[in-house]
């Protein structure tokens, strides 16, 4: 995931002297990532699609302001999220998305009985009904954390957070997602 | 769901969410920076007046946040008054200034006429006249317990700052002078040049929009915990000889 640090620098030097070969290679290599984390935001494909690609845009035009040697990834997700933020509020927000799993019985649960497998689909399905009522901002956290797995310096940087407030921020939307949790599941 | 097993099922819910599906976002993204660039919409409405206040305003509210306000680099602070340098001034049409005719100080904080006995008995402080301006051509008193003295062309407003109250904001840019001073060996400031900005932001945190006006030049200082604000356009020795003369 990490790639070649020093190619990828120099990519973005590139790039930032308006080589737009090599901003290509940057985004073939982080379109998937971006395109998640709009999807994260967004709840459906067709507009993570574009967010994720209006944020390469404005990546681009925003080389100038970007830190040389500074890690590529988190700054690019930074702005790929706002752009899906910005874009959710200015279509009204709607309370819910529509976040889905992309197919049924997982296959790496096979370790699983029958009985633990229905167990954990079950809990899953819970766990992304509670997300989907998440706030935007809460549901990126979450996401960079266990989906991306990011660690906490890239968290920081893609959140715009001081690297000692991401343990807090994180541990703040949890307690939303577990509130949520325990309403829906309660109201069931 | 116990922490452990919510965070089992978050890692697995990663590896299953659906995802849109893989492109070749390279090609589109090269077709979008390719096309002229629109102008950001910041240059396409920033000569929209009644967006440059909401800007403003959205300015003056950021500043009036707590975190913000502690942070804020240069920054100064006298019992109530905060003045935000900012690096430039967006044009707005000027308000009138306070005078002896309005029902309401236009444009400065809402409040009724009164006599000053009556100014006296609604408010927890004694009230404070610079006598060298000799007697007020009105009075006026907020429910803030702001006293707005107006004499000609001058006007003086006092009131007792307290912690976590509202507070009454200027935002100077390049050319307007900020000196500190003293008046009676306390703190002062005085503002000269070019008009600022002036605006009362309540408790709450809303910036009452019709108190945003321009303001000339301004001294102001602090007399036994009262905060008083001269607003004249005289030089900054005659404000100062009319601060000392308070009584």
């Amino acid at each position: 995931m990490e790639g070649r640090p020093t190619e990828e620098s120099a990519l973005v030097e590139r790039a930032k002297h308006g080589d737009q070969d090599a901003y290509a290679e940057l985004v073939t290599r982080y379109q998937a990532l971006a395109a998640r984390t709009a999807y994260v935001v967004c709840g459906n494909e067709a507009d993570a699609e574009d967010v994720a690609q209006e944020g390469f845009v404005k990546a681009f035009y925003a080389l100038d302001r970007f830190r040389p040697g500074a890690p590529f990834r988190p700054w690019l997700l930074r702005i790929v999220a706002n752009e899906a933020i910005n874009r959710r509020k200015a279509a009204g927000r709607r309370p819910t998305v529509e976040l889905g799993v992309a197919h049924d019985p997982p296959s790496d649960d096979t370790a699983l009985s029958p009985e633990g497998a229905v167990l954990a689909t079950e809990r899953r399905d819970e766990v992304l009904a509670a997300l989907r009522r998440l706030r935007d901002e809460d549901r990126l956290v979450i996401a960079y954390r266990y989906f991306f797995e990011l660690s906490e310096a890239e968290m920081a940087d893609a959140l715009g957070v001081a690297r000692g407030t991401v343990k807090s921020r994180l541990s703040r939307s949890l307690t939303r997602l577990r509130e949520t949790l325990e309403r829906t599941t309660v109201g069931e | 769901m116990r922490e452990e097993e919510l965070e089992t099922t978050l890692f697995a819910l990663g590896r299953q969410l659906a995802s849109p599906r893989p492109t070749r976002m390279a090609d589109a993204v090269r077709a979008r920076l390719a096309a002229p660039r629109p102008l950001p919409w910041w240059r396409r409405y920033a000569l929209a007046p009644a967006l440059v206040t909401a800007v403003l305003l959205f300015a003056v509210l950021l500043l009036g946040s707590p975190g913000v306000r502690a942070a804020a680099q240069e920054f100064f602070h006298l019992r109530g008054v905060d003045i935000f340098p900012v690096p430039s001034l967006p044009t707005l049409t000027p308000r009138p200034s306070p005078s002896a005719g309005g029902s309401v100080p236009g444009g400065g904080v809402p409040g009724d006429r009164v006599t000053l006995a009556e100014a006296q008995s609604r408010v927890h402080f004694t009230i404070r006249q610079p006598s060298r301006l000799g007697t007020p051509d009105a009075i006026y008193v907020d429910q803030a317990e702001h006293v707005t003295l107006v004499y000609g062309a001058a006007q003086v407003v006092e009131f007792r700052a307290t912690v976590d109250a509202g507070f009454f904001g200027k935002l100077i840019g390049p050319d307007t002078k900020l000196e500190q001073t003293t008046v009676n060996g306390d703190p002062a400031f005085w503002l000269e040049g070019a008009p600022h900005f002036f605006f009362y932001r309540l408790e709450n945190g809303t910036v009452l929009q019709e108190t945003l006006r321009l303001a000339g030049n301004t001294l102001i200082w602090v007399h036994d915990g009262v905060t008083l604000r001269l607003e004249d356009q005289v030089s900054k020795d005659e404000a100062l000889a009319i601060a000392t003369s308070t009584r």
